[in-house]
């Protein structure tokens, strides 16, 4: 999308609705981490992990009971279950094919067994799903949902800026695409310059802290950006604001050859100082270290393999001028971001190992999404390379689903291979395939419930697991369906008449 | 014709109705008015006949095994017992589904280019009142979005500009033709209005900055503009009726006289239940024919509208709810709206994603809508509001060869469209997409 549009996303505030569901988000600070020295990997300090419940009754949310009075309008923060097992299921793997009629059985937020012939403990939680097809949490590769701010686009390098440090419970959205069977996002900083902010990923743990959210473990990863968006092609200057440099895709490339010619130096400064701390004997003066800079220890970490590049581009030429720049400098491309014409060097891309992470059919928003065709994702995979779709947007990101079942229609891509667009080949771009993305025993128990095929056109989210624990639930969940229902019970009638169907005229 | 997009998927599924394709000839390719873009072919055939399909004629019961028969433009026969005349293009319908085409009954389609790229761009007229522009005149026969749209089944559209607080007619147009009068069904289908609305200041939280003040004031020109119009409309009465006088002409209020007169209807934008209430007060007022546009809140007064009669253009689907909605709002709309008894259509707003208006309408049918009603909203129920069922929007003898056939539920993204007619010629299955596909799949490898 364009920065602009990216500027003008609403900021969804957490409904009054649900507000009263949210723990006071202000009370808990995220643990600030530490950033790590660039000489030396540093530990990642580990994100806070929500502390396991103790486990509920069993509850079978697929048959739930009539509800007698007016639904609750609230969101019960689930109970962790330590054992769950969802039964009579469709289960869509994503890696191993289809199972027709499967139980999944979770044990302490892991996946501990999945096939046809799985024994249910008899102390374990059921979920009940006859009926019903289960898929693989839905990864979302590109989102910019719960941050205070997108973009720091005042220089052309603020590989500083940190998303980490301004995730918020973006209640509305998040919930929205918990609806819609997301369960990880990666929030990325904007695409307004060359080399935005750090990106971070998360888990759509509604109602819980917003330091909750973090994505334990995940790989750092880093914010890059050519082409109209950073060339400020599409916008005018606000009166007084000057433009900044670059203006053109060449004045791109110069700011990545010079940011990395710079983090080069800044690396031999430390290894420097590193070496000569090593050699220093009794009696010897300290060396002096060399002033830390904030950007460059996030280029550094690139160099040294620690911090994943994600890079928005739309043109193949932009895209090969990026493999070039990184091949020279000895860093590795994990993905580009949209990629709208990489079908036109997909071989390229695949040789080089780095993956796609684009739109279904967006196109034709700007001139450099004009060559886009909707067989981008499956062309791409044809020739190998690991494609994801993504959203980029809070509405899209609720209905990847459908999104991935048009690379079935365009261009060829089977069932399976669509799925694993929004799973499996996400969860490998940023690093993180061992944790997440399919279901398989002893990854994450993140789940979406569908009430049928999740291709199909009638078919919608009935229930979304992170880590084993239910988040999103039909059953309980605000639907307009209760809302009017609400509406009708509360509201007075008025000269005589029924108020119905809203009845707020 | 290059049935390469078709065999190219039938390829990469392996599917085996290949066959289908093979039923073609080169010297198929639609011919004659249908594509500006394509190259003249050689002359069309006199009629198409498909075969042995299962035809949805939308308006009646399904026809398994049944036959349709395409001819000057317009559908000759249908039914399961029609014999396919000799001089008939044969299409081996077997597997397939037939369905009139679909109608996006709400676009900027062929004023609208690429969205950054201001030179291809007709969408809005400065100023608040433009009554006297019509879309139809600058919608751009030539424009590269329209074949994308059309070969993924939409044959029909109602197509606008926007701004301001009038924008001016819309059209209803068919997407193929070699110029914008050729195009159209109905030139001048409908007066865009856009109710007066709060909105965020640029950059703002949604729904943070309330200018109660601009809205009043905002509401206050529109009802004055409308009674301007009035005024202006009884004058010309008078006049014609023989009393003494003269009137000045006004372009803008000419173009209002058959609104005020309730021969033309207003098609008004309205996001919020607030601006629904203002609206039908507007047309309370002047005797307006209303048809609702977008209105993701009328779900607020379904029964209303319902017992009103004021049809609703539901859309874009594929849009978030406001924050004081539930999470379904969006999908379950059209739902609402339809159950309680109002005559809705669908529109996706845009160009570029005009393709993709039976996929908006696949979300609504899973948070309630009925299949079967979806499938009107997408054919019959738009013919219906913009007055010309008797030629569009189902599958019946006579009526205007804007006819589909695919290999499944036309809501299903798995489902490919085969073949799609306009006015009973066959399109042809290539767009800037499609090219471009081609010719990069085509690249040896490095």
């Amino acid at each position: 999308m364009t920065q602009n549009d990216r500027s003008q996303t609403p900021r969804r505030q957490g409904r009054a609705m649900l507000a009263f569901a949210l723990i006071a988000v202000g009370a808990a600070a995220p643990a600030l981490a530490q950033r790590p020295r660039p000489a030396a990997p540093a530990a990642r300090p580990a994100a806070p992990v929500p502390a396991a419940q103790a486990p509920a009754p069993a509850q079978p949310a697929a048959a739930a009971p009539e509800a007698s009075g007016p639904l609750p309008l609230a969101i019960p923060v689930p109970p962790a279950g330590r054992l769950v097992a969802i039964t009579n299921a469709t289960i869509m793997t994503a890696t191993h094919g289809t199972i027709p009629r499967g139980t999944i059985l979770v044990r302490d937020g892991k996946i501990a067994d999945v096939g046809p012939n799985v024994v249910v403990p008899p102390d374990a939680q059921v979920i009940d799903a006859q009926g019903r097809w289960v898929t693989p949490g839905i990864i979302d590769e590109h989102s910019h949902t719960a941050i205070e701010a997108v973009n720091e686009g005042t220089n052309s390098i603020t590989a500083e800026t940190r998303v980490q440090d301004v995730l918020r419970e973006d209640a509305g959205a998040i919930y929205r695409q918990l609806a819609g069977g997301v369960t990880t996002i990666q929030v990325y900083h904007g695409s307004a310059n060359t080399i935005g902010g750090q990106s971070q990923l998360i888990k759509l743990r509604f109602g819980l802290p917003d330091d909750s959210l973090l994505f334990a473990g995940a790989p750092l990863g880093q914010k890059f950006a050519l082409g109209e968006n950073v060339r400020q092609t599409n916008f005018q200057p606000q009166p007084g604001q000057a433009r900044r440099y670059p203006l053109s895709r060449m004045g791109v490339e110069e700011v990545l050859r010079d940011a990395f010619t710079r983090a080069q130096a800044y690396q031999r400064e430390w290894q420097a100082y590193d070496s000569a701390r090593r050699a220093l004997r009794r009696g010897q003066a300290e060396p002096v270290p060399p002033r830390r800079d904030l950007q460059l220890d996030a280029l550094v970490e690139i160099l040294q393999g620690r911090r994943l590049v994600h890079c928005h581009a739309y043109r193949s030429d932009e895209m090969l001028m990026m493999l070039r720049v990184a091949h020279d400098f000895g860093f590795h491309v994990a993905s580009f971001e949209h990629g709208l014409e990489g079908y036109k060097i997909a071989d390229e891309l695949a040789a080089a190992g780095t993956g796609v992470s684009t739109f279904a059919d967006f196109w034709a928003y700007k001139l450099e999404a004009w060559d886009a065709i909707p067989e981008n994702a499956a062309l791409m995979a044809q020739r190998g390379v690991v494609v994801s779709i993504n959203s980029d947007d809070e509405e899209r990101a609720r209905r990847l689903y459908q999104e991935a079942a048009k690379t079935i229609h365009y261009g060829g891509a089977s069932e399976e291979e669509a799925l694993r667009m929004i799973t499996l080949n996400p969860a490998r771009q940023l690093g993180v395939a061992d944790r997440v993305g399919s279901i398989d025993v002893g990854k994450d128990a993140d789940l979406a419930i569908f009430s049928g095929h999740p291709f199909a056109p009638g078919s919608r989210v009935e229930m979304t697991l992170i880590d084993g624990r239910v988040f999103f639930d039909r059953n309980t969940a605000p639907t307009l369906e209760n809302t009017i229902e609400q509406m009708r019970r509360q509201l007075p009638r008025r000269g005589g008449r029924p108020v119905t169907a809203g009845g707020a005229q | 014709m290059t049935d390469a997009r078709t065999s190219r998927r039938q390829g990469a599924r392996g599917r085996a109705a290949a066959a289908t394709a093979l039923a073609w000839t080169v010297a198929l390719i639609g011919a004659g008015p249908i594509a500006a873009q394509q190259a003249p072919a050689p002359a069309a055939p006199a009629a198409y006949a498909i075969r042995n399909a299962t035809i949805v004629p939308v308006t009646g019961p399904r026809i398994a095994g049944g036959t349709i028969v395409l001819r000057g433009g317009r559908i000759e026969a249908l039914g399961a017992q029609v014999a396919v005349p000799a001089d008939a293009q044969v299409v081996d319908g077997t597997g397939l589904f037939v369905y009139p085409g679909l109608v996006d009954a709400g676009t900027t389609l062929g004023l609208e280019e690429i969205g950054s790229v201001p030179g291809g761009n007709d969408t809005q007229e400065l100023g608040d009142f433009n009554p006297h522009d019509d879309a139809l005149t600058a919608v751009n026969p030539s424009s590269e979005i329209i074949p994308t749209v059309r070969i993924s089944g939409v044959t029909t559209a109602l197509t606008a500009a926007r701004g301001g607080m009038i924008s001016g007619q819309a059209a209803f147009i068919d997407l193929a033709g070699w110029t914008p009068q050729e195009m159209a069904v109905v030139p001048r289908a409908g007066m865009v209005v856009t109710f007066p609305r709060v909105t965020a200041r640029r950059g703002g939280r949604r729904g943070g900055t309330d200018q109660p003040d601009q809205v009043d004031q905002q509401t206050r020109a529109l009802r004055n503009y409308f009674a301007d119009a009035k005024a202006y409309a009884d004058i010309k009465a008078r006049l014609a009726a023989g009393q003494a006088g003269t009137q000045q002409i006004n372009l803008a209020m000419e173009a209002m006289v058959p609104v005020v007169r309730g021969e033309s209807p207003v098609i008004v934008d309205a996001e919020t239940a607030d601006q629904i209430r203002g609206t039908l007060a507007l047309a309370d007022s002047f005797h307006l024919k209303v048809i609702l546009r977008g209105a993701p809140q009328a779900w607020r007064m379904a029964d209303t509208l319902a017992a009103r009669h004021i049809p609703v253009i539901v859309g874009p689907i594929t849009a978030a709810p406001r924050d004081e909605d539930p999470y379904d709002a969006i999908y379950a709309n059209p739902g609402v709206l339809a159950h309680a008894g109002v005559q809705i259509a669908f529109q996706t707003a845009t160009a570029s994603d005009a393709r993709n208006i039976a996929y908006n309408a696949a979300l609504a049918t899973a948070y309630g809508l009925d299949p079967e009603e979806a499938l009107r909203a997408l054919t019959i129920n738009p013919a219906r509001i913009f007055g010309v069922a008797d030629r569009y929007g189902s599958l019946e003898a006579g009526k205007v060869a804007d006819v589909i056939v695919t290999n499944g539920d036309p809501l299903d993204a798995r489902t490919d469209i085969r073949y799609v007619f306009i006015r009973g010629q066959l399109v042809p299955r290539t767009d800037r997409n499609t090219r471009l596909y081609d010719q990069f799949r085509a690249r040896p490898h490095q």
